[in-house]
């Protein structure tokens, strides 16, 4: 008993000591400390080890450049476990004990919002990579940024390049229940859609983790109109189990979708049916195909981690870290409000993911989108898409 | 015990020094120390709260629940629900019925009201399923985990679904913590002392013989589920209040697995058991997690390596499980009385003579 008593003071007195060491020395040529947090274990570790990666590149290159102001970059990094408590513990030390300029990370709501409120709370900005949900700044005033096109502009410019480009006047909507990003997704298009003139026949829903479309399948067969195409707001794990039977089943109209679909299981699960199927995402990674930028980022990232960039959350992690020195640079200073106004009048910052400026007062980034065609397995750069018009967030 | 010179504190003053440490502790972490320490604590408190008042059905009465997250999102999602300002409900709640629209109570009565919801649908739920045992009680209880978070899902207007749920005020801190861990900590280690408490314990070590001596199995596992699952709603409402931004899959496997494993390295049937397993679990998992970052020992530099603690803590709880089956506490208490008397060691000398 004594002993259990004994072990328990020892382990206070040694997070005590954990928790108060580590203060690094100030000056001229000090680095400035940037706060990364990602998921890098637990469930959402296949968006964030890439966005991780792209972010350490990003910052490598930086350095061997001489750095900003004159000073090198030191990422500060805690790993997640995509847990909320960890990353507001996380987030407390990044702010509290590594004293950062500014915070970066995350592809989820979620964990953005467990982290932001604590840096906004010490007058610290905090710029997601890779969560798109548009109406994630509105709950952490001032100090939220997105690094990404929120949902509401890749849903609109999906439905403007299906209604404008192919000509498609009706659609069949089929809904993941089960998530905020594929119902805000769904909702989004729906609006534009409507709203442009086009008919949706039939909607439908399904959860997260359903292997099962047959119901839906049959249902949609049996609908009095058929449609001209397909949008289906999926997660990335289910993307391609949906896409594999729905055509299986013999529907071969074009399906649409998210950035959800930017996952290699898109074309391995459906195979010969990958085909027809759009989608809208950051950017196209493929170095014989992309841009200048993403030929360059992918031969950087493939020479730093001898694999090809995963998907296009590697270029956000890369273009946020990027953003962020951009910012610091224009401040001319290390003072976190002045890097968040020099970040808030950010203006065509060249990226991997496409040019970037903020509004005023607005902190969804104004960003193209890249509209892909997956044809015969490969896929294309259909179009680069900027929409007419956003629904609201 | 019959030594009637004993030199042993009476119980109530023990329990008054001990509240009096309780507080002061307290008090030193709310003024003096970081806000990150602050976190970790609370934190540590909530899962105090879950784990005791787990240890009520599991140890005690011997029902082993997977389902007592279940609880702890019904009290989070009640008592957010409550204590969301208006305006703010107006925006991310559109759908609420006219007089919950309406509503905007402090934390208190919607923290107790998201207990109270959770104690009528424990004893709904416990009227069928509290007249199974063993392994069936548990894939019962995992069912209705599944439940409650397809509800959540789908429950759009009250819950948002399974979108996040934000704009939480944080009205957790220290005191809150601290005043319903020693609450919950008070209340049912009475209840297991009390008539109730040795009844639960009887039906676990021998269900027929407990049974045979009047005792009715399914009222005191009732008992037993539902105030444990009022205190387990507390926790979630204090979590909520914490976090101030969820989801419906934050009350899930991972959750039920964490204080699960608490409880187990506690030891079941142990009040302080629990406590020291919520503490040297959460203590541990955030050393360790700062040690993964890489550890400069001075002659040695450790580089970080990420995963390495979730790694190390399974390894030590395996080693655990094998050489202490039982947790560490087992059924034991501390007893603290006996902490506190001096003439302890020199009792025992003249006891062995």
């Amino acid at each position: 008993m004594k002993k259990s008593i004994l072990v328990t003071i020892f382990l206070v007195i040694a997070i005590l000591a954990t928790a108060c060491g580590g203060k690094a020395p100030g000056g001229a040529n000090a680095p400035i400390k940037i706060g990364v947090i990602y998921n890098v274990t637990g469930g959402q570790a296949s968006l964030d080890v890439p966005s991780n990666n792209g972010a350490k590149l990003a910052a490598k290159e930086i350095n061997a450049a001489g750095g900003v102001l004159g000073r090198p970059i030191e990422i500060v990094f805690y790993d997640g476990k995509s847990d909320a408590t960890v990353i507001g513990n996380a987030a407390t030390q990044l702010a509290e004990s590594d004293k950062v300029v500014a915070m970066m990370g995350f592809s989820d709501s979620d964990m953005t919002l467990a982290a932001a409120p604590i840096a906004a709370k010490a007058g610290i900005t905090f710029v997601t990579s890779g969560a798109t949900s548009p109406k994630l700044p509105d709950q952490v005033p001032d100090y939220l940024f997105l690094a990404c096109f929120g949902d509401n502009v890749q849903a609109a410019a999906g439905a403007e390049y299906a209604f404008n480009t192919l000509k498609y006047k009706t659609v069949y909507l089929l809904t993941d229940q089960g998530s905020e990003y594929t119902k805000l997704l769904s909702k989004y298009f729906k609006e534009r859609y409507t709203e442009l003139g086009g008919q949706v026949v039939l909607e439908d829903s399904y959860q997260t983790g359903d292997k099962d479309f047959s119901a839906q399948i049959t249902k949609l067969k049996g609908a009095s109109t058929q449609p001209d195409f397909l949008y289906i707001a999926a997660q990335p794990d289910d993307v391609g189990t949906a896409v594999k039977q729905f055509r299986d089943s013999g529907i071969d109209k074009a399906i649409m979708g998210g950035d959800g679909y930017d996952t290699p299981l898109l074309v391995q699960i459906p195979g010969k049916g990958a085909t027809n199927v759009y989608f809208t995402t950051h950017s196209l990674m493929d170095k014989d195909v992309g841009t200048e930028a993403v030929k360059k980022f992918i031969n950087a990232y493939t020479a730093e981690y001898k694999t090809a960039p995963e998907n296009a959350f590697a270029g956000l992690g890369y273009d946020t870290m990027k953003l962020l020195a951009d910012a610091i640079s224009r401040a001319k200073s290390t003072d976190p409000k002045a890097i968040r106004d020099a970040l808030a009048a950010t203006k065509d910052l060249p990226g991997v993911t496409g040019q970037l400026s903020y509004l005023p007062g607005i902190r969804v980034p104004q960003k193209g989108v890249s509209m892909i065609l997956v044809k015969d397995q490969k896929l294309t750069l259909a179009a680069e898409v900027v929409p007419e018009k956003i629904p609201a967030p | 015990m019959e030594n009637p010179k004993k030199k042993h504190l009476s119980p109530l003053a023990t329990g008054l020094v001990l509240v009096a440490a309780f507080f002061g502790l307290l008090a030193l972490i709310n003024f003096g120390a970081s806000s990150y320490i602050q976190r970790i604590v609370i934190g540590l408190c909530i899962s105090i709260i879950l784990v005791v008042s787990l240890n009520l059905t599991s140890g005690f009465t011997g029902v082993f629940s997977l389902g007592h997250i279940g609880f702890m999102a019904i009290g989070a999602y009640t008592a957010a629900i409550l204590t969301l300002p208006l305006s703010q409900k107006l925006a991310y709640l559109p759908d609420l019925p006219g007089w919950l629209e309406n509503t905007q109570l402090a934390f208190l009565p919607a923290t107790l009201i998201g207990g109270l919801l959770a104690m009528l649908v424990a004893f709904l739920f416990g009227v069928s399923v509290m007249r199974l045992t063993g392994p069936y009680v548990g894939v019962a209880t995992l069912g209705f985990l599944v439940i409650v978070n397809v509800i959540l899902v789908n429950w759009d207007s009250m819950t948002r679904g399974a979108r996040t749920f934000s704009g939480v005020p944080p009205f957790t801190d220290i005191w809150w913590v601290g005043g319903w861990t020693a609450v919950t900590i008070y209340v049912i280690w009475r209840f297991a002392r009390s008539s109730y408490g040795r009844q639960m314990m009887a039906i676990r070590d021998n269900q027929i013989a407990a049974q045979s001596l009047g005792i009715s199995v399914l009222r005191m596992r009732l008992l037993a589920f539902c105030v444990s699952a009022f205190f387990t709603a507390v926790a979630g409402s204090l979590w909520a209040h914490f976090i101030q931004s969820f989801s419906p899959k934050a009350f899930l496997f991972v959750e039920t697995f964490a204080i699960i494993t608490m409880l187990i390295a506690g030891g079941m049937g142990s009040i302080s058991g629990s406590v020291i397993g919520a503490v040297g679990i959460t203590i541990l998992a955030e050393i360790l997690r700062n040690a993964e970052r890489g550890v400069n020992l001075g002659f040695v530099h450790i580089p970080p390596v990420y995963g390495a603690s979730q790694i190390i803590m399974a390894v030590i709880f395996i080693v655990l499980i094998i050489f202490r089956p039982e947790g560490i506490m087992g059924k034991r208490e501390l007893d603290f009385s006996r902490l506190f008397s001096f003439k302890r060691k020199k009792r025992k000398e003249a006891a062995s003579q």
